[in-house]
Protein backbone atom coordinates (compact mmCIF):
# COMPACT_ATOMS: atom_id res chain seq x y z
CA UNK A 1 0.00 0.00 0.00
CA UNK A 2 1.62 3.26 -1.04
CA UNK A 3 1.12 6.46 0.89
CA UNK A 4 -1.01 8.53 -1.53
CA UNK A 5 -3.58 5.74 -1.80
CA UNK A 6 -3.90 5.62 1.99
CA UNK A 7 -4.30 9.38 2.44
CA UNK A 8 -6.83 9.57 -0.39
CA UNK A 9 -8.76 6.69 1.14
CA UNK A 10 -8.82 8.55 4.47
CA UNK A 11 -9.94 11.74 2.76
CA UNK A 12 -12.66 9.89 0.84
CA UNK A 13 -13.92 8.27 4.04
CA UNK A 14 -14.01 11.62 5.83
CA UNK A 15 -15.72 13.34 2.90
CA UNK A 16 -18.32 10.58 2.60
CA UNK A 17 -19.26 10.66 6.27
CA UNK A 18 -19.39 14.45 6.43
CA UNK A 19 -21.54 14.56 3.29
CA UNK A 20 -23.92 11.99 4.79
CA UNK A 21 -24.09 14.01 8.00
CA UNK A 22 -24.72 17.22 6.06
CA UNK A 23 -27.54 15.64 4.06
CA UNK A 24 -29.28 14.85 7.34
CA UNK A 25 -28.81 18.18 9.04
CA UNK A 26 -31.79 17.60 11.29
CA UNK A 27 -29.89 14.83 13.06
CA UNK A 28 -27.03 17.25 13.76
CA UNK A 29 -29.42 19.78 15.26
CA UNK A 30 -31.00 17.25 17.61
CA UNK A 31 -28.20 16.98 20.23
CA UNK A 32 -27.74 20.76 20.16
CA UNK A 33 -31.43 21.33 20.83
CA UNK A 34 -31.40 18.68 23.53
CA UNK A 35 -28.44 20.32 25.28
CA UNK A 36 -30.10 23.75 25.13
CA UNK A 37 -33.37 22.40 26.53
CA UNK A 38 -31.63 20.59 29.41
CA UNK A 39 -29.64 23.71 30.26
CA UNK A 40 -32.83 25.79 30.25
CA UNK A 41 -34.48 23.38 32.66
CA UNK A 42 -31.84 23.75 35.39
CA UNK A 43 -32.73 27.33 36.43
CA UNK A 44 -36.39 26.28 36.58
CA UNK A 45 -35.64 23.30 38.77
CA UNK A 46 -33.08 24.95 41.07
CA UNK A 47 -34.36 28.51 41.17
CA UNK A 48 -32.76 31.46 39.36
CA UNK A 49 -30.20 32.31 42.06
CA UNK A 50 -27.03 33.58 40.40
CA UNK A 51 -24.58 32.23 42.95
CA UNK A 52 -25.99 28.69 42.88
CA UNK A 53 -26.16 28.60 39.07
CA UNK A 54 -22.63 29.96 38.82
CA UNK A 55 -21.31 27.23 41.06
CA UNK A 56 -22.89 24.37 39.12
CA UNK A 57 -22.60 25.89 35.62
CA UNK A 58 -19.37 24.14 34.59
CA UNK A 59 -20.53 20.72 35.69
CA UNK A 60 -23.99 21.11 34.18
CA UNK A 61 -22.58 22.11 30.79
CA UNK A 62 -20.15 19.18 30.84
CA UNK A 63 -22.73 16.59 31.81
CA UNK A 64 -25.27 17.99 29.35
CA UNK A 65 -22.76 17.82 26.51
CA UNK A 66 -21.87 14.26 27.55
CA UNK A 67 -25.52 13.18 27.52
CA UNK A 68 -26.18 14.91 24.22
CA UNK A 69 -23.21 13.05 22.72
CA UNK A 70 -24.50 9.79 24.15
CA UNK A 71 -27.77 10.47 22.34
CA UNK A 72 -25.98 10.71 19.01
CA UNK A 73 -23.44 7.96 19.67
CA UNK A 74 -25.88 5.16 18.95
CA UNK A 75 -26.15 6.19 15.31
CA UNK A 76 -22.41 6.11 14.66
CA UNK A 77 -22.37 2.81 12.77
CA UNK A 78 -26.05 1.89 12.56
CA UNK A 79 -26.80 3.14 9.02
CA UNK A 80 -23.54 1.65 7.73
CA UNK A 81 -24.45 -1.71 9.22
CA UNK A 82 -27.93 -1.59 7.71
CA UNK A 83 -26.74 -0.96 4.16
CA UNK A 84 -23.74 -3.26 4.48
CA UNK A 85 -21.07 -0.65 3.82
CA UNK A 86 -19.41 -1.44 7.13
CA UNK A 87 -18.74 -5.01 5.99
CA UNK A 88 -17.17 -3.60 2.84
CA UNK A 89 -15.00 -1.40 5.02
CA UNK A 90 -13.88 -4.44 7.02
CA UNK A 91 -12.97 -6.21 3.76
CA UNK A 92 -11.21 -3.17 2.28
CA UNK A 93 -7.41 -3.36 1.85
CA UNK A 94 -6.88 -0.22 3.94
CA UNK A 95 -6.28 -0.76 7.67
CA UNK A 96 -9.65 -0.89 9.40
CA UNK A 97 -8.44 1.03 12.46
CA UNK A 98 -7.42 4.01 10.35
CA UNK A 99 -10.72 4.05 8.47
CA UNK A 100 -12.65 3.84 11.73
CA UNK A 101 -10.51 6.65 13.10
CA UNK A 102 -11.71 8.76 10.17
CA UNK A 103 -15.31 7.78 10.87
CA UNK A 104 -14.90 8.76 14.51
CA UNK A 105 -13.36 12.08 13.46
CA UNK A 106 -16.29 12.75 11.13
CA UNK A 107 -18.74 11.83 13.87
CA UNK A 108 -16.97 14.16 16.30
CA UNK A 109 -17.06 16.99 13.76
CA UNK A 110 -20.76 16.43 13.13
CA UNK A 111 -21.98 16.04 16.74
CA UNK A 112 -19.43 17.36 19.24
CA UNK A 113 -18.26 20.46 17.39
CA UNK A 114 -21.73 22.07 17.27
CA UNK A 115 -22.07 21.32 20.97
CA UNK A 116 -18.74 23.00 21.73
CA UNK A 117 -19.83 25.99 19.63
CA UNK A 118 -22.99 26.51 21.68
CA UNK A 119 -21.27 25.73 25.00
CA UNK A 120 -20.47 29.45 25.61
CA UNK A 121 -24.16 30.19 25.21
CA UNK A 122 -25.09 27.43 27.65
CA UNK A 123 -22.46 28.66 30.10
CA UNK A 124 -23.72 32.23 29.80
CA UNK A 125 -27.29 31.08 30.46
CA UNK A 126 -26.04 29.75 33.81
CA UNK A 127 -23.99 32.90 34.53
CA UNK A 128 -20.58 31.27 34.32
CA UNK A 129 -18.00 34.10 34.56
CA UNK A 130 -16.63 35.07 31.15
CA UNK A 131 -13.04 34.49 32.23
CA UNK A 132 -13.75 30.78 32.85
CA UNK A 133 -15.36 30.11 29.47
CA UNK A 134 -12.04 29.63 27.58
CA UNK A 135 -11.05 26.96 30.13
CA UNK A 136 -14.44 25.32 29.72
CA UNK A 137 -14.01 25.30 25.95
CA UNK A 138 -10.51 23.86 26.25
CA UNK A 139 -11.75 21.15 28.61
CA UNK A 140 -14.63 20.36 26.23
CA UNK A 141 -12.29 20.32 23.22
CA UNK A 142 -10.22 17.64 24.99
CA UNK A 143 -13.01 15.70 26.70
CA UNK A 144 -15.43 15.35 23.76
CA UNK A 145 -12.98 13.58 21.41
CA UNK A 146 -12.10 11.30 24.31
CA UNK A 147 -15.77 10.46 24.72
CA UNK A 148 -16.21 9.96 20.98
CA UNK A 149 -13.27 7.55 20.89
CA UNK A 150 -14.34 5.57 23.97
CA UNK A 151 -17.92 5.60 22.79
CA UNK A 152 -16.91 4.31 19.37
CA UNK A 153 -15.33 1.22 20.94
CA UNK A 154 -18.51 0.48 22.87
CA UNK A 155 -20.78 1.21 19.91
CA UNK A 156 -18.69 -1.21 17.87
CA UNK A 157 -19.14 -3.84 20.59
CA UNK A 158 -22.92 -3.43 20.52
CA UNK A 159 -23.02 -3.28 16.71
CA UNK A 160 -24.44 -6.78 16.39
CA UNK A 161 -27.26 -6.28 18.91
CA UNK A 162 -30.76 -4.99 18.41
CA UNK A 163 -31.38 -2.89 21.51
CA UNK A 164 -28.22 -1.08 22.47
CA UNK A 165 -29.29 2.36 23.71
CA UNK A 166 -29.57 1.65 27.43
CA UNK A 167 -26.70 -0.77 27.36
CA UNK A 168 -24.44 1.84 25.80
CA UNK A 169 -25.14 4.27 28.63
CA UNK A 170 -24.44 1.56 31.21
CA UNK A 171 -21.12 0.70 29.60
CA UNK A 172 -20.00 4.24 28.83
CA UNK A 173 -20.72 5.59 32.30
CA UNK A 174 -17.78 3.93 34.12
CA UNK A 175 -15.35 4.69 31.32
CA UNK A 176 -16.22 8.38 31.04
CA UNK A 177 -15.97 9.09 34.78
CA UNK A 178 -12.27 10.13 34.63
CA UNK A 179 -12.91 12.47 31.70
CA UNK A 180 -15.77 14.16 33.55
CA UNK A 181 -13.73 14.43 36.76
CA UNK A 182 -10.74 16.06 35.09
CA UNK A 183 -12.76 18.37 32.83
CA UNK A 184 -14.97 19.52 35.72
CA UNK A 185 -11.89 19.80 37.91
CA UNK A 186 -10.23 22.17 35.44
CA UNK A 187 -13.34 24.37 35.22
CA UNK A 188 -13.80 24.42 38.99
CA UNK A 189 -10.14 25.31 39.54
CA UNK A 190 -10.33 28.16 37.01
CA UNK A 191 -13.49 29.42 38.69
CA UNK A 192 -11.71 29.59 42.04
CA UNK A 193 -8.67 31.27 40.55
CA UNK A 194 -6.47 28.22 41.07
CA UNK A 195 -4.03 26.79 38.49
CA UNK A 196 -6.05 24.58 36.13
CA UNK A 197 -3.28 23.25 33.92
CA UNK A 198 -2.82 19.89 35.70
CA UNK A 199 -6.30 18.44 35.04
CA UNK A 200 -6.17 19.72 31.46
CA UNK A 201 -2.79 18.02 31.02
CA UNK A 202 -4.30 14.78 32.37
CA UNK A 203 -7.16 15.08 29.89
CA UNK A 204 -4.72 15.71 27.05
CA UNK A 205 -2.64 12.69 28.08
CA UNK A 206 -5.75 10.50 28.16
CA UNK A 207 -6.78 11.83 24.76
CA UNK A 208 -3.38 11.03 23.25
CA UNK A 209 -3.61 7.50 24.65
CA UNK A 210 -7.15 7.12 23.31
CA UNK A 211 -6.26 8.46 19.85
CA UNK A 212 -3.64 5.74 19.54
CA UNK A 213 -5.48 2.82 21.16
CA UNK A 214 -9.20 3.42 20.64
CA UNK A 215 -9.29 2.98 16.82
CA UNK A 216 -7.40 -0.30 17.20
CA UNK A 217 -9.77 -1.44 19.96
CA UNK A 218 -12.72 -0.26 17.87
CA UNK A 219 -11.55 -2.33 14.91
CA UNK A 220 -11.10 -5.41 17.10
CA UNK A 221 -14.52 -4.90 18.67
CA UNK A 222 -16.19 -4.47 15.29
CA UNK A 223 -14.60 -7.67 14.00
CA UNK A 224 -16.05 -9.50 17.03
CA UNK A 225 -19.48 -7.94 16.61
CA UNK A 226 -19.77 -8.58 12.87
CA UNK A 227 -18.33 -12.08 13.08
CA UNK A 228 -21.68 -13.85 13.12
CA UNK B 1 9.03 -32.14 34.59
CA UNK B 2 6.31 -34.66 33.99
CA UNK B 3 4.02 -33.93 31.10
CA UNK B 4 0.76 -34.94 32.73
CA UNK B 5 0.02 -31.48 34.13
CA UNK B 6 -0.18 -29.65 30.76
CA UNK B 7 -1.96 -32.66 29.28
CA UNK B 8 -4.49 -32.63 32.13
CA UNK B 9 -5.02 -28.87 31.68
CA UNK B 10 -5.62 -29.33 27.96
CA UNK B 11 -8.13 -32.08 28.65
CA UNK B 12 -9.83 -29.92 31.25
CA UNK B 13 -10.54 -27.37 28.52
CA UNK B 14 -12.97 -29.77 26.86
CA UNK B 15 -16.55 -29.31 28.08
CA UNK B 16 -17.37 -32.95 29.03
CA UNK B 17 -14.15 -33.33 31.06
CA UNK B 18 -14.73 -30.04 32.80
CA UNK B 19 -18.35 -30.98 33.44
CA UNK B 20 -17.27 -34.12 35.30
CA UNK B 21 -14.39 -32.36 37.07
CA UNK B 22 -16.64 -29.49 38.23
CA UNK B 23 -19.21 -32.04 39.35
CA UNK B 24 -16.73 -33.70 41.73
CA UNK B 25 -15.18 -30.40 42.84
CA UNK B 26 -18.41 -28.59 43.56
CA UNK B 27 -19.66 -30.51 46.67
CA UNK B 28 -16.22 -30.31 48.31
CA UNK B 29 -15.98 -26.58 47.66
CA UNK B 30 -19.51 -26.05 48.98
CA UNK B 31 -18.76 -28.05 52.13
CA UNK B 32 -15.49 -26.18 52.75
CA UNK B 33 -17.18 -22.82 52.12
CA UNK B 34 -19.94 -23.63 54.60
CA UNK B 35 -17.54 -24.98 57.24
CA UNK B 36 -15.05 -22.12 56.97
CA UNK B 37 -17.86 -19.59 56.76
CA UNK B 38 -19.48 -20.84 59.97
CA UNK B 39 -16.12 -21.05 61.82
CA UNK B 40 -14.96 -17.67 60.56
CA UNK B 41 -18.23 -15.90 61.30
CA UNK B 42 -18.39 -17.47 64.78
CA UNK B 43 -14.83 -16.31 65.38
CA UNK B 44 -15.55 -12.86 64.06
CA UNK B 45 -18.97 -12.21 65.52
CA UNK B 46 -18.59 -14.00 68.88
CA UNK B 47 -14.98 -14.77 69.81
CA UNK B 48 -13.16 -11.68 68.53
CA UNK B 49 -12.98 -8.80 71.04
CA UNK B 50 -14.93 -5.59 70.43
CA UNK B 51 -13.02 -2.65 68.98
CA UNK B 52 -11.92 -0.07 71.58
CA UNK B 53 -13.34 2.76 69.49
CA UNK B 54 -16.08 1.35 67.27
CA UNK B 55 -17.47 -1.23 69.68
CA UNK B 56 -19.33 -4.06 67.99
CA UNK B 57 -20.07 -2.11 64.81
CA UNK B 58 -16.66 -2.94 63.38
CA UNK B 59 -17.71 -6.60 63.06
CA UNK B 60 -19.21 -5.85 59.67
CA UNK B 61 -15.67 -6.01 58.27
CA UNK B 62 -15.90 -9.80 58.48
CA UNK B 63 -18.39 -9.58 55.62
CA UNK B 64 -17.34 -6.32 54.01
CA UNK B 65 -13.61 -6.90 53.56
CA UNK B 66 -13.80 -10.47 52.18
CA UNK B 67 -16.53 -9.38 49.75
CA UNK B 68 -14.44 -6.41 48.61
CA UNK B 69 -11.42 -8.65 48.06
CA UNK B 70 -13.59 -11.09 46.14
CA UNK B 71 -15.07 -8.35 43.95
CA UNK B 72 -11.60 -7.46 42.70
CA UNK B 73 -10.40 -11.06 42.60
CA UNK B 74 -13.39 -12.17 40.50
CA UNK B 75 -12.92 -9.25 38.13
CA UNK B 76 -9.31 -10.35 37.78
CA UNK B 77 -10.35 -13.95 37.05
CA UNK B 78 -12.93 -12.69 34.58
CA UNK B 79 -10.31 -10.51 32.87
CA UNK B 80 -7.81 -13.37 32.55
CA UNK B 81 -10.49 -15.80 31.33
CA UNK B 82 -11.70 -13.16 28.85
CA UNK B 83 -8.19 -12.73 27.52
CA UNK B 84 -7.82 -16.49 27.09
CA UNK B 85 -11.26 -16.65 25.46
CA UNK B 86 -10.41 -13.92 22.94
CA UNK B 87 -6.89 -15.07 22.11
CA UNK B 88 -7.28 -18.86 22.03
CA UNK B 89 -11.04 -19.04 21.45
CA UNK B 90 -11.52 -21.60 24.20
CA UNK B 91 -15.21 -22.13 24.82
CA UNK B 92 -14.68 -22.99 28.48
CA UNK B 93 -12.84 -19.71 29.11
CA UNK B 94 -15.86 -17.84 27.74
CA UNK B 95 -18.13 -19.78 30.08
CA UNK B 96 -15.89 -19.13 33.09
CA UNK B 97 -15.64 -15.40 32.30
CA UNK B 98 -19.37 -14.92 31.73
CA UNK B 99 -20.48 -17.03 34.68
CA UNK B 100 -18.06 -15.18 36.97
CA UNK B 101 -19.68 -11.83 36.20
CA UNK B 102 -22.95 -12.29 38.17
CA UNK B 103 -21.06 -13.69 41.18
CA UNK B 104 -18.66 -10.75 41.06
CA UNK B 105 -21.53 -8.30 40.74
CA UNK B 106 -23.18 -9.88 43.79
CA UNK B 107 -19.99 -9.57 45.88
CA UNK B 108 -19.53 -5.94 44.73
CA UNK B 109 -23.12 -5.20 45.69
CA UNK B 110 -22.64 -6.80 49.13
CA UNK B 111 -19.48 -4.72 49.59
CA UNK B 112 -21.30 -1.50 48.80
CA UNK B 113 -24.33 -2.32 50.97
CA UNK B 114 -22.34 -3.45 54.03
CA UNK B 115 -20.02 -0.47 53.62
CA UNK B 116 -22.92 1.94 53.63
CA UNK B 117 -24.55 0.17 56.60
CA UNK B 118 -21.28 0.63 58.49
CA UNK B 119 -20.82 4.18 57.20
CA UNK B 120 -24.09 5.44 58.67
CA UNK B 121 -23.11 5.04 62.38
CA UNK B 122 -19.35 5.62 61.85
CA UNK B 123 -19.10 8.40 59.26
CA UNK B 124 -22.61 9.72 59.75
CA UNK B 125 -23.55 9.14 56.11
CA UNK B 126 -24.71 6.26 53.95
CA UNK B 127 -22.63 7.37 51.02
CA UNK B 128 -19.84 9.78 50.22
CA UNK B 129 -18.13 10.47 46.90
CA UNK B 130 -14.82 9.13 48.09
CA UNK B 131 -12.34 7.60 45.64
CA UNK B 132 -12.55 4.05 47.04
CA UNK B 133 -16.35 4.07 47.18
CA UNK B 134 -16.74 5.59 43.74
CA UNK B 135 -14.30 3.21 42.07
CA UNK B 136 -16.07 0.25 43.70
CA UNK B 137 -19.37 1.57 42.34
CA UNK B 138 -17.75 1.84 38.91
CA UNK B 139 -16.68 -1.80 39.33
CA UNK B 140 -20.33 -2.74 39.87
CA UNK B 141 -21.32 -0.88 36.69
CA UNK B 142 -18.58 -2.69 34.79
CA UNK B 143 -19.89 -6.06 35.98
CA UNK B 144 -23.42 -5.04 35.02
CA UNK B 145 -22.20 -3.80 31.64
CA UNK B 146 -20.50 -7.14 30.95
CA UNK B 147 -23.65 -9.06 31.96
CA UNK B 148 -25.86 -6.76 29.89
CA UNK B 149 -23.70 -6.95 26.79
CA UNK B 150 -23.48 -10.75 27.05
CA UNK B 151 -27.25 -11.08 27.06
CA UNK B 152 -27.84 -8.48 24.32
CA UNK B 153 -26.62 -10.80 21.57
CA UNK B 154 -28.69 -13.49 19.90
CA UNK B 155 -25.67 -15.70 19.48
CA UNK B 156 -24.29 -16.59 22.93
CA UNK B 157 -20.71 -17.17 21.87
CA UNK B 158 -20.60 -13.88 19.99
CA UNK B 159 -22.07 -12.14 23.04
CA UNK B 160 -19.45 -13.80 25.22
CA UNK B 161 -16.64 -12.55 22.98
CA UNK B 162 -17.99 -8.99 22.91
CA UNK B 163 -18.49 -8.96 26.68
CA UNK B 164 -15.01 -10.44 27.17
CA UNK B 165 -13.60 -7.52 25.21
CA UNK B 166 -15.45 -5.09 27.48
CA UNK B 167 -14.16 -6.94 30.54
CA UNK B 168 -10.59 -6.50 29.32
CA UNK B 169 -11.10 -2.77 28.73
CA UNK B 170 -12.57 -2.41 32.22
CA UNK B 171 -9.74 -4.23 33.99
CA UNK B 172 -7.98 -0.85 34.21
CA UNK B 173 -10.37 -0.08 37.08
CA UNK B 174 -9.14 -2.90 39.34
CA UNK B 175 -5.77 -1.28 40.24
CA UNK B 176 -7.64 2.02 40.69
CA UNK B 177 -9.92 0.39 43.28
CA UNK B 178 -6.97 -1.24 45.01
CA UNK B 179 -4.66 1.79 45.15
CA UNK B 180 -7.34 4.47 45.52
CA UNK B 181 -6.67 4.74 49.27
CA UNK B 182 -2.98 5.39 48.60
CA UNK B 183 -3.34 7.71 45.61
CA UNK B 184 -6.01 9.99 47.03
CA UNK B 185 -6.61 11.31 50.49
CA UNK B 186 -9.81 9.39 51.16
CA UNK B 187 -12.30 9.02 53.96
CA UNK B 188 -12.06 5.25 53.51
CA UNK B 189 -9.22 3.90 55.62
CA UNK B 190 -6.01 2.59 54.12
CA UNK B 191 -5.12 -1.08 53.97
CA UNK B 192 -4.72 -2.78 57.32
CA UNK B 193 -3.96 -6.33 56.26
CA UNK B 194 -0.68 -6.72 54.40
CA UNK B 195 0.63 -9.79 52.64
CA UNK B 196 4.18 -8.41 52.77
CA UNK B 197 5.08 -7.05 56.18
CA UNK B 198 3.17 -6.98 59.45
CA UNK B 199 -0.57 -6.34 59.46
CA UNK B 200 -1.98 -3.57 61.61
CA UNK B 201 -4.73 -5.74 63.05
CA UNK B 202 -4.88 -7.90 66.14
CA UNK B 203 -4.45 -11.62 65.60
CA UNK B 204 -7.77 -12.31 67.32
CA UNK B 205 -9.48 -10.29 64.58
CA UNK B 206 -7.20 -11.38 61.75
CA UNK B 207 -7.82 -15.14 61.81
CA UNK B 208 -11.62 -14.91 61.47
CA UNK B 209 -11.16 -12.38 58.67
CA UNK B 210 -8.84 -14.67 56.74
CA UNK B 211 -11.09 -17.68 57.40
CA UNK B 212 -14.13 -15.89 56.00
CA UNK B 213 -11.99 -14.79 53.04
CA UNK B 214 -11.12 -18.43 52.36
CA UNK B 215 -14.80 -19.32 52.70
CA UNK B 216 -15.76 -16.74 50.07
CA UNK B 217 -13.07 -18.11 47.75
CA UNK B 218 -14.48 -21.63 48.11
CA UNK B 219 -18.00 -20.30 47.67
CA UNK B 220 -16.91 -18.68 44.43
CA UNK B 221 -15.38 -21.93 43.21
CA UNK B 222 -18.52 -23.88 44.13
CA UNK B 223 -20.86 -21.34 42.60
CA UNK B 224 -18.77 -21.06 39.45
CA UNK B 225 -18.67 -24.86 39.03
CA UNK B 226 -22.42 -25.10 39.38
CA UNK B 227 -23.11 -22.21 37.00
CA UNK B 228 -20.54 -23.39 34.47
CA UNK B 229 -22.03 -26.91 34.47
CA UNK B 230 -25.52 -25.58 33.78
CA UNK B 231 -24.20 -23.23 31.15
CA UNK B 232 -22.20 -25.98 29.44
CA UNK B 233 -25.26 -28.25 29.27
CA UNK B 234 -27.20 -25.41 27.69
CA UNK B 235 -24.43 -24.41 25.30
CA UNK B 236 -23.66 -27.96 24.16
CA UNK B 237 -27.27 -29.15 24.20
CA UNK B 238 -27.03 -30.77 20.76
CA UNK B 239 -23.92 -32.80 21.56
CA UNK B 240 -23.68 -36.51 22.27
CA UNK B 241 -22.29 -36.25 25.80
CA UNK B 242 -25.14 -33.98 26.91
CA UNK B 243 -27.69 -36.33 25.37
CA UNK B 244 -26.14 -39.22 27.27
CA UNK B 245 -26.39 -37.28 30.54
CA UNK B 246 -30.00 -36.42 29.77
CA UNK B 247 -30.79 -40.07 29.05
CA UNK B 248 -29.14 -41.14 32.33
CA UNK B 249 -31.19 -38.56 34.21
CA UNK B 250 -34.38 -39.69 32.48
CA UNK B 251 -33.60 -43.36 33.22
CA UNK B 252 -33.34 -42.72 36.96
Amino acid sequence: MNRPALTSACAAMLRRDLTLAWRRRGDIAMPVLYALIVTTLFPFALGPEDTLLQRIAGGVVLVTVLLAMLLALDAMFSSDIEDGSLEQLVLAPQPLALMLGMKILAHWLATALPLILIAPLMAAMLHLPGAVIPVLLLALALATPLLSLLGAVLVALTAGTRRSGMLLALMLLPLCVPAVIFAAGAVAAAQQGLPWLAPVAWLAAALVLAVVLAPLACAAALRIALDA
Amino acid sequence: MSSWIPLWLHKLGSPPTFYRFAGTLQPWATALALLLGVVGLYGGLVLAPADYQQGDAYRIIFIHVPSAWMSMFIYGVMGVASFIALVWRIKLAEVVAMESAPIGAAFTFITLVTGSLWGKPMWGTWWTWDARLTSELVLLFLFLGVIGLYHAFEDRRQGARAAAFLAIIGIINVPIVHFSVNWWNTLHQGSTVNVFGPSKISGAMLWPLLTVTLATKFYYVASLCRRARTDLLDLESGKDWVRRIAEDEAGR
